[in-house]
């Protein structure tokens, strides 16, 4: 039964010995095969060696600002690599340590802090840039490592606690410092202003041109990026990250192997803490300002969202999803866009769940038939009824097909929206058919309740989409974008 | 040749179940001892108190002199005890070759600064370190090479992680190897070749062996002594034929009243 | 002397909602090993539901009802709403993920945090909901009362505090008197080795997610009389029951009803004593220490792992 010609270009020419090897040769194909199409893609993508991709992506990047001249696309473009960075940093912690920090944004605040401890007027300290940013990643590393300690053996639950708790900690002792024994120490919930920019090079990096934001925070913090970026990964590829991949695949063999299991999970938090409290500064520089509800739980989810989407444990990953999640957020901050984006998301999802099938067509056939006799009927019943907010264009012309009232009893949102929730998590329950004829009312009252009652507040909307989006991951790809699908026993 | 390895007087106890009662046990450098007896008779416990992943209640456990009670695991680790598992534990999403790999941490130590800069120093290193996973898994002849270096772990056949698991073992450069059931599971033909690699790696890699098994055609094939336990006590020591054909170890697996067959 | 008695009362009263709320988090963890943080949000739904049903009910100037069935009304229908709520999270949030590993659940129950808090602004802003309940009778809750010295404990407070024992003592007898009970307790030491003896562990996981949600709910109740109420509280709540649950011991009944009251002790004296700005400082203190010192908590087992 030897077989000259290879399977798969793994095994050596001879073919795979005689009954033995034949299953394990094969492995290559079958995590093709499992992966489908984007695993396809990944294999092909995945030749190309890694430094050219970031340096691909770092020159695209940096046309930015010489293509879109607004100030505030320029600011969005800053926040993303902040949130890059943010997401580099977590990463360490949760993707290589497999630890669940969830005071890391806390760790965010505390560079940030520092960075204004050290160069404002608050206490008159007006360190140099070249000493105030060390200083604080090294202070941000150091709360870290003391975050850590007390977790004994660092075990999952005990340590998530622990650090949400700080969260909530660093939360109110920064709002509450402005009088402590007498003394303003954190300017309290007015925060600290008045934070001195970066000053490099014998020059202060001017935040703004003439009233529009200027691109040297920009370059600069997309410089630190690639920078963090190399360093990190230099760090993965050695003994340190085989190590951090050992424990988090067995810590108890791992420890047996001569690894320090907790020192490395100290280090892994501690250097995400330093990562982050990096960040820190940045923010702190551009912004000229610190206030204590940037760190809190929303900027916590934001940016276990980006995490968890990219793929945690994968750099590229993680990167990746902070480029997703940060102009999704603020796209959908304008209800013309967040319409858009949803109508997208709607036809993008029914296309890509129905591909290669005619169902595709009766499902879509049938909800576009549905949407426009439910408006006909709701018109017909009272004018008023169909006469809401017609906006110009697309969403003018989405309303001839979804129910846009005038005027919104109260007691609608809250039932078409509970309603809308129930209807799709039945969807789950029952079995093909029904589901398909479920699908089209389904798809018609997502979009009415989008239009009337998300629509209407775009501040929780967003957010309600970033915690959809985390948890239909955990269930349905919890290895993300970019992150390797991984073999576990329980 | 002195004692390299030493327990003395060790006891542990979970609850009111005492688990392993004074117990006496010496490796010298160079043996192969088998440990055997039923199942529950302490013998993984055994494995975890000189590994660290138990402290004893009393007694104390050496190595070449030095005490080892207190030491965290690792530690023990680097001074020279490595160990497989009977559950096998591998890295199962690493490659063969990075599990091997990540053995050797204990005696490296390009630390993190010198890492991230990629120092000449870091690079020497880890080429030598890979120089030393191929070295042993080499050991294994060319089950493990190849095309096999860049597999994932779970990707193996039974056989072949419990090789890979050995290797592993070996790569921290130990001097006392503990190897729990390497023969667990292994069809009679895998069975011979473990045998022969045990003895393999005392005379080609110098290392002193404590090996748990229950297949007594592997014991008898390697042992220079065997120790049985039952409930935690040593019942019997001396030559395979000594401990086999002893009454006590006789009644401890089959019950009173049985005559041996051999 | 006296600002020690008012302080012990706010004591019981706020350890009484920290006990209920950690008893949520002690049961579903002794089943599921899992720190439910989408816990801390139910409680908050309860108070809304209480102040919706409140509303229905003619509010607090005109209620149609007699106070006490008001009461009892309100805080019913809170325990049943959040009892329905706790179930659907559990069947689609984290039932899919039990065999997934640890992990996973536990962002999936932020996830399901961060959505119920938002979903609540976005239905129904983020104002503050006040029960009024000073309108109810004319103020009889807030007048009427207990001596102890010179302070007079409002029957309000009396009420809280002695409808939450009574809730913990009839948990205690359920858990560890009938038979249902006595399930989840095997489950809780071994779900696997439940399951084999025949206990259906989906109804038991559902049974435990119904009486810990319901406790939430009635706890938002008693929050809601006496604090307004807003669609925020729900982390912060959350936080401390799941502090107060880990410093009693998780997944001991007795040890998150200490928890809770431990942790209502610490707060009123530190507020009380020092300012109101340290309390969470002093909080976190004692948990760290308890991390340290002593990890199983008050009344926890510490955990035998077999290798």
């Amino acid at each position: 039964m030897s077989d000259s010609t290879p399977h798969s270009s793994h095994i050596p020419a001879e073919g795979p010995a005689v009954g033995q090897d034949e299953w394990v040769a094969r492995h290559g194909e079958r995590r093709l095969l499992r992966g489908g199409r984007l695993g396809k893609l990944e294999e092909r993508l995945r030749v190309v060696p890694w430094w050219v991709w970031l340096i691909l992506f770092v020159a695209a990047f940096s046309l930015l600002p010489v293509v879109e001249s607004s100030g505030y696309v320029r600011r969005v473009a800053f926040d993303t690599v902040l949130y890059m960075l943010l997401a580099l940093g977590l990463n360490i912690v949760v993707g290589w340590g497999g630890l669940l920090d969830l005071g890391y944004v806390a760790l965010y605040g505390v560079g940030a802090y520092t960075y204004a401890f050290l160069a404002s007027d608050q206490f008159g300290v007006h360190l140099p840039t070249l000493l105030a940013v060390p200083i604080t990643v090294i202070i941000g590393a150091l709360v870290g490592l003391l975050l850590g300690l007390p977790s004994r053996r660092l075990t999952g639950d005990y340590l998530a606690i622990v650090t949400l708790f700080f969260l909530q900690l660093f939360q109110t002792l920064m709002t509450n410092g402005d009088s402590v024994f007498g003394h303003d120490l954190t300017g309290g919930p007015n925060g600290i202003l008045n934070i001195d920019p970066f000053h490099i090079f014998g020059h202060d990096l001017a935040v703004q041109h003439g009233g529009v934001f200027a691109v040297s925070y920009f370059y600069l913090a997309l410089a630190v990026f690639a920078v963090v970026y190399v360093a990190l990964r230099f760090v993965n590829l050695s003994r340190t990250g085989r190590a951090w991949r050992s424990l988090r695949e067995d810590p108890l063999a791992a420890e047996a192997m001569g690894m320090p299991v907790n020192w490395l999970k100290l280090m892994s938090f501690s250097f995400g803490a330093g990562v982050a409290a990096l960040t820190g500064t940045l923010f702190s520089a551009l912004n000229a300002s610190v206030f204590p509800l940037t760190f809190y739980f929303i900027l916590l989810i934001v940016v276990y969202t980006m995490v968890i989407l990219g793929g945690s444990g994968s750099q590229s990953g993680v990167v990746l999803g902070a480029l997703i999640i940060g102009p999704l957020l603020e796209l959908l901050r304008d209800p013309g866009k967040a319409r858009i984006l949803f109508y997208a998301a709607l036809v993008g999802g029914v296309v890509f769940g129905f591909r290669r099938s005619r169902t595709l067509g009766i499902v879509s056939g049938a909800t576009i038939a549905f949407g426009f006799v439910m408006h006909a009927a709701a018109s017909a019943h009272d004018a008023a009824w169909v006469a809401g907010d017609k906006a110009s264009g697309f969403g003018g012309a989405m309303a001839h097909w979804v129910v846009v009232p005038a005027h919104l009893a109260s007691w609608v949102q809250p039932t078409t929206y509970v309603g809308l929730i129930g209807l799709a998590l039945l969807l789950t329950l029952v079995d093909r058919r029904v589901r398909i004829v479920l699908l089209v009312p389904t798809l018609y009252l997502a979009a009415f309740v989008w239009e009337n009652v998300m629509l209407a507040n775009p501040e929780p909307m967003r957010y309600i989409v970033l915690g959809v989006i985390l948890v239909s991951l955990m269930i349905l790809r919890p290895n993300g974008l970019l992150g390797e699908r991984r073999v576990e026993i329980v | 040749m002195g004692k390299l390895l030493e327990l003395k007087g060790v006891s542990l106890s979970f609850g009111g179940l005492q688990v392993v009662n004074d117990l006496n046990l010496h490796l010298d450098e160079g043996e192969i001892v088998s440990v055997i007896g039923p199942n529950g008779a302490g013998k993984t416990t055994l494995f975890n108190l000189i590994t660290g992943i138990y402290r004893p209640a009393s007694g104390d456990i050496t190595l070449d002199g030095r005490s080892l009670v207190g030491l965290q695991p690792h530690q023990i680790s680097q001074r020279g005890i490595s160990r497989t598992f009977q559950t096998l534990r591998l890295f199962l999403n690493m490659s063969v070759k990075e599990n091997v790999m990540a053995a050797a941490y204990g005696h490296t130590n390009a630390g993190i600064f010198r890492s991230m800069l990629r120092t000449p120093g870091m690079r020497r290193e880890e080429r030598e370190i890979e120089q030393l996973a191929q070295e042993r898994l080499a050991f294994f002849g060319e089950r493990l090479m190849g095309y096999r270096w860049d597999q994932p772990a779970y990707s193996l056949s039974y056989a072949n992680r419990r090789r890979l698991e050995i290797a592993r073992a070996t790569a921290s450069n130990p001097r006392v190897l503990l190897l729990d059931e390497p023969a667990a599971g292994m069809n009679p033909s895998e069975t011979h070749e473990i045998t022969e690699l045990i003895a393999q790696l005392r005379t080609d890699g110098g290392y002193t062996i404590l090996v748990i098994e229950h297949d007594m055609h592997v014991v008898e094939g390697i042992s220079d002594r065997v120790v049985a336990l039952d409930h935690g006590v040593k019942i019997a020591e001396g030559s395979f034929e000594t401990v086999a054909t002893n009454e006590k170890v006789i009644e401890a697996y089959l019950g009173l009243q049985t005559t041996a067959t051999k | 002397m006296d600002t020690f008695i008012q302080l012990t009362i706010d004591a019981l009263t706020l350890g009484s909602v920290y006990a209920l709320i950690a008893l949520g988090y002690t049961l579903v963890y002794g089943v599921l090993k899992l720190l439910n943080f989408a816990h801390g949000d139910v409680f908050m739904v309860g108070s809304f539901i209480g102040f919706g049903v409140l509303q229905l009910l003619g509010g607090t100037s005109n209620p149609i009802v007699p106070i006490w069935a008001l009461l009892v009304l309100v805080t019913l229908a809170a325990m049943a709403g959040c009892a329905v709520l706790g179930v659907v999270i559990e069947r689609f949030a984290y039932r899919p993920l039990r065999n997934a590993p640890r992990i996973a659940p536990l962002i999936s129950a932020l996830g399901v945090s961060f959505f119920l808090a938002n979903s609540m602004q976005l239905l129904f802003g983020a104002q503050p909901r006040n029960y009024d309940t000073f309108s109810l009778a004319n103020g009889a809750l807030y007048l009427h009362g207990i001596d102890i010295g010179q302070v007079r404990v409002p029957l309000l407070r009396i009420i809280t505090i002695v409808a939450a024992f009574v809730m913990m003592v009839m948990l205690w007898y359920l858990v560890n008197k009938t038979r249902t009970g006595k399930a989840m307790r095997a489950t809780s030491f071994d779900l696997e080795a439940a399951a084999m003896m025949g206990i259906d562990i989906d109804k038991v996981i559902v049974f435990t997610f119904v009486l810990g949600s319901a406790l939430a709910g009635a706890a938002g109740v008693m929050f809601g009389l006496r604090v307004p109420t807003n669609v925020s509280i729900g982390f912060v709540a959350g936080l401390k029951g799941f502090t107060a649950a880990v410093i009693g011991g998780i997944g001991s009944i007795p040890g998150a009803m200490a928890g809770g009251l431990i942790l209502g002790f610490a707060e009123a004296y530190t507020q009380g004593y020092i300012s109101t700005k340290w309390s969470d400082l002093v909080v976190f203190l004692i948990l760290i220490a308890f991390m340290i010192f002593r990890p199983q908590g008050l009344l926890g087992r510490a955990d035998i792992h077999k290798v």
